[in-house]
């Protein structure tokens, strides 16, 4: 379990009426954490939450079927939007053993940004494919490392097989401003979703 | 808090689900102020929940905050709703006949950041 903090909460203003949440997933050191930390108006938060689920894939000495207990760490953070609205952020890992934990995460999203190492893309196929049955609106964001190659958009969209109203955006998630940018577009791609919609 | 860790199950009762199963990650709470709660029906954990949401805070950075999982914090909370002792923001949610309005608004909100 987690240490208590003993950092004093930074609390919301009294006149925030409600909450959304938008989830940033990816596999494990794809920049999660830091797209949190460069997004969020608070130190970034962690909460460990475990999961139990059927041991498939586990070994067992003994043989048997058990279940296996798992410890997800999950980053977070916050923006205050207007006197009203807040938004959280969270870092959700997107290996298939943590899928269980998705049903609450993704419940009332307004939507994933995927990141994506374009070294080693094969990392992401579960993740997208898991966006894809569930039905979240997401984008794909390519997290630029010193050593990304650079791939034409079209090699990446046949590379990840997306569908084609999902938008790639590039981004150094260290960069505040360029992380800025990205959930800006992010949104902006789903308020075209929505006005598809309606 | 000086104490080593608890095992979940022991400080929810033995409960895994919240009586109130509508508590999300982003749910935010407030401690009703002057709530009359009986010391002998919450537990330690429960109190510092009342003690830590004075003011505004989520369901998630209030776990955060206590070192406990979201999961068993649900549970505690759910128990101090029953109570009336907070007072729960639910999410805010898209409308469905338009959904534009509370996407607008989120965009509006990060565009006046910077």
């Amino acid at each position: 379990m987690a240490s208590a903090s003993s950092v004093e909460p930074a609390y919301l203003p009294s006149s925030v009426q409600g909450a959304v949440k938008i989830l940033v997933t990816g596999p494990f050191g794809v920049g999660k954490t830091t797209l949190v930390g460069a997004l969020s108006e608070i130190d970034p938060l962690r909460t460990e939450e475990t999961m139990t689920s059927a041991g498939e894939g586990v070994d067992d000495l003994t043989g048997r079927p058990h279940k296996a207990t798992t410890t997800v760490a999950l980053d977070f953070g916050r923006i205050t939007l207007s006197d009203r609205l807040a938004l959280y952020l969270f870092g959700t890992p997107g290996q298939q053993r943590f899928w269980p934990l998705w049903e609450d995460l993704s419940r009332g999203a307004l939507g994933a940004i995927a990141l994506v190492d374009a070294r080693r893309l094969e990392e992401s196929f579960d993740v997208l494919g898991l966006l894809e049955e569930q039905r979240i609106p997401f984008a794909v964001a390519v997290n630029v490392f010193p050593d990304t190659p650079a791939h034409p958009e079209a090699e990446l969209r046949t590379a990840l097989d997306l569908l084609p109203g999902v938008p790639i955006l590039t981004c150094d998630v260290r960069d505040e401003d360029a992380a800025h940018r990205l959930l800006i577009d992010f949104v902006d791609h789903l308020r075209v979703g929505a006005l598809e919609l309606s | 808090m000086t104490r080593g860790p608890v095992r979940p199950y022991v400080i929810t009762g033995g409960r895994t689900r919240a009586n109130r199963d509508v508590l999300e990650f982003e749910s935010l709470l407030r401690t009703v102020p002057g709530a009359a709660v009986d010391p002998m029906v919450v537990n330690r954990e429960q109190l510092a929940v009342l003690e830590m949401c004075r003011e505004l805070l989520s369901v998630a950075e209030v776990a955060a905050h206590l070192g406990l999982p979201i999961s068993v914090l649900k549970v505690l909370v759910g128990d101090l709703w029953e109570l009336g002792a907070v007072q729960v923001l639910p999410p805010a949610r898209p409308a469905e006949r338009a959904p534009l309005a509370l996407i607008e608004e989120v965009l509006v909100g990060l565009r006046q950041l910077r």
